[in-house]
């Protein structure tokens, strides 16, 4: 069932944009990111949700990123719940930064280590579109 | 037929014992059969616009006062709130510390039951399946079915997932799916997530409903609870008006900046100038070159023979929400196919000072500026083709919409005039009539602080909006506006946007209280500000 799912979200990926608020203005074009981390907790939030991971840079020092995602409505109906994102899981995201420094990403693609995508895996779908 | 029903209601309800305690129950209780409104389908009508006269918003329980809360009366059976022991000394904390931790106090949905008897009034509208409450108080709304259907599952809501049912003359509702961070006053009454309320609305005359809940919550308390209060018609309150909580607090205090050139003027004198200069651009016939606007399939329509715009609608908004012009995506905007139908060429008109300022709007430093972006509500067109979906509740008299993104529109078909031209509000003032199989809504009384879209395309308080809604076939509403704002156009615009019909339920946005995005904003617009783009 839930490879199914995966499946249906990996054509959704390809959709164009939604947000409240411009990407453009919150994130860098000139910095784009690829992360593998472990997740430490998922805020299952409107108009965005946000996943936590952990990540260990090359000092060895680890870094909690904060990895936008498309709205919470969108995937509740996509048939995704709360309990389907275990911290500990591990996950590598790609999109861009923040311009403000902060260790913050918005998500264009969530890959589980098998290769699968997760969710939308953007942050910046048309999310709340039901389509 | 409705009057054997009424008689047989009548009987059963005369026959159910009241259980209340005498201090807050209705002062009297007249013969109830006989004496309220009801709908044609014989149920009680609720509808109107209601508000408590009580101070159970502060505390709910027999108190004196303290600074910023009146005393007032408890509301309570027994005036007794049953903690548990834990339970009870979070409470005693919460009192201590209410102005630093009640959620009210950053703007947060209140929850129910407390924005029933918050100090603003409120509207029901009512269906044979549906019965919507929207809220003066932030433009927050409850849609609770009446249609049989069962709660959602895995999912919480700051206001809760309401279903009702009929017990003879009595509305109860059934109020589940709460978060665990509301409260029941100020008073730092509390619950968890395991709330769950029944809520139990009989009209006791035509202009007062007996509001009755009870309270289960096993977490914090150690047996069910009611409190019971008179909702009050507010006779001679024409319609609601808007009170937003965020906004309000943004504007007083510095992090939502007045746009002189769009947000309506402050000084009188400018305000008649505003009223003169939008008078100056009249509002156009339908441009003759749109297709007609009559349905090509079959519609349903309501008893009353309108065509029936009730339900769960998604507007396939084509990117209008980062530009109504066609134009590519670039980087994180995406791209818009153009829902601009007048002028031909797709093009807005805008005045030279305009084209400049749109631009300057699209510089991430001015990401921060789209209300938007702070979560305030979209105005209007905006909130019809923003790609999040919304509900139409239609009545006789009524159209009201509902969105998702937790704010309404009110429409009514009485023909009614506008407000004074000085009273400016997010969503204007509207009001519609049925042309033939179209809806024609002409909204005016804008504030000029909203934006048409991400990339800043722009409306001044010069706005004014003719908007079409028409059943083109059983899936499809066509929509339509029509925009004339002279501040900022040479001319009057058209858009037009599919609306398209879904077998779904609304959920809820809570979006500024989970909103993450506006710090980072800021974040780059005050290094703008310091000289420093990154």
């Amino acid at each position: 069932m839930r490879s199914v799912v995966v499946i249906i979200l990996g054509f959704l990926a390809t959709s164009p944009v939604i947000g409240h608020h411009s990407f453009t203005a919150e994130f860098d074009e000139t910095k784009p990111v690829k992360l593998t981390g472990t997740v430490t907790q998922m805020r299952w939030s409107n108009p965005h949700g946000w996943i936590y991971i952990d990540v260990k840079g090359a000092d060895g020092k680890v870094v909690n990123w904060a990895c936008e995602t498309g709205s919470v409505n969108g995937l509740y109906r996509r048939g995704w719940r709360k309990e389907d994102l275990l911290p500990g899981t591990v996950l590598t995201v790609e999109g861009w930064a923040a311009r403000n420094g902060s260790p913050t990403m918005n998500s264009q693609s969530l890959l589980l280590p098998d290769g699968r995508r997760l969710f939308a895996g953007t942050s910046n779908n048309r999310s709340d579109e039901a389509k | 037929m409705i009057r054997a029903y009424v008689l047989i209601a009548g009987v059963v309800l005369a026959a159910t014992p009241v259980l209340c305690q005498a201090q807050a129950r209705p002062a009297a209780q007249p013969s109830r059969a006989t004496s309220i409104p009801r709908l044609a389908d014989g149920k009680p009508n609720l509808q109107g616009i209601w508000q408590v006269r009580n101070r159970a918003a502060y505390d709910l329980r027999d108190h004196h006062a303290h600074h910023g809360m009146p005393a007032g009366s408890s509301v309570i059976d027994g005036d007794d709130i049953p903690y548990l022991p834990a339970a009870a000394a979070t409470r005693a904390d919460n009192f201590k510390r209410r102005k630093e931790l009640d959620p009210l106090e950053k703007c947060y949905m209140p929850g129910v039951p407390r924005i029933m008897y918050m100090e603003h009034p409120f509207q029901i509208f009512q269906t044979g399946t549906h019965l919507a409450m929207t809220f003066e108080w932030s433009q927050v709304f409850r849609l609770v079915y009446t249609d049989g259907s069962r709660h959602v599952d895995g999912i919480e809501f700051w206001m809760g997932d309401s279903r009702g049912r009929w017990e003879g003359d009595t509305l109860v509702v059934d109020v589940t799916n709460h978060n665990d961070k509301t409260w029941f006053d100020m008073a730092g009454d509390f619950h968890s997530a395991d709330l769950r309320l029944v809520e139990r609305y009989t009209l006791v005359d035509a202009n007062t409903i007996d509001y009755e809940v009870t309270v289960e919550d096993p977490k914090v308390f150690a047996r069910p609870w009611k409190m019971r209060m008179p909702l009050h018609r507010q006779i001679g309150m024409k319609r609601l008006l808007e009170y937003q909580c965020q906004a309000e607090l943004e504007e007083a205090n510095g992090a939502f900046e007045r746009d002189q050139r769009t947000w309506y003027p402050d000084d009188p004198a400018r305000q008649r100038e505003a009223t003169a200069l939008a008078a100056s651009m009249a509002m156009p016939p339908r441009p003759a070159s749109l297709p007609p606007l009559t349905p090509s399939g079959q519609i349903a329509r309501r008893p009353d023979g309108k065509p029936d715009l009730q339900g769960y609608f998604q507007p396939d908004s084509g990117g209008a929400n980062y530009g109504l012009q066609r134009h590519a995506a670039d980087f994180l905007t995406p791209a818009s196919r153009g829902v601009v139908v007048d002028p031909a060429d797709g093009q807005l008109p805008m005045q030279a000072w305009a084209v400049e300022e749109r631009k300057k709007r699209e510089l991430p430093e001015r990401g921060y500026d789209d209300p938007t972006a702070h979560c305030f509500v979209a105005g209007v067109p905006r909130s019809m083709y923003t790609p999040s979906p919304y509900f139409f509740m239609q009545t006789p008299e009524y159209v009201v919409m509902l969105f998702e993104r937790m704010s309404w529109r009110i429409v009514p078909l009485d023909g009614r005039a506008h407000l004074p031209d000085h009273v400016r509000l997010w969503q204007g003032d509207s009001v519609g009539r049925w042309d033939g199989d179209t809806l024609a809504i002409e909204t005016t009384n804008l504030n000029g602080k909203t934006w048409l879209n991400e990339i800043g395309e722009i409306v001044s308080h010069a706005e004014r909006v003719t908007e079409r809604l028409v059943p083109v076939d059983a899936q499809t509403v066509r929509y339509e506006a029509t925009v004339t704002d002279p501040v900022v156009y040479t001319r009057p615009w058209t858009i037009a946007v599919p609306l398209k019909r879904e077998k779904q339920e609304l959920l809820e946005v809570a979006c500024h209280e989970d909103n993450q995005d506006l710090q980072h904003l800021k974040d780059v617009r005050d290094e703008a500000r310091r000289g420093n783009t990154r």
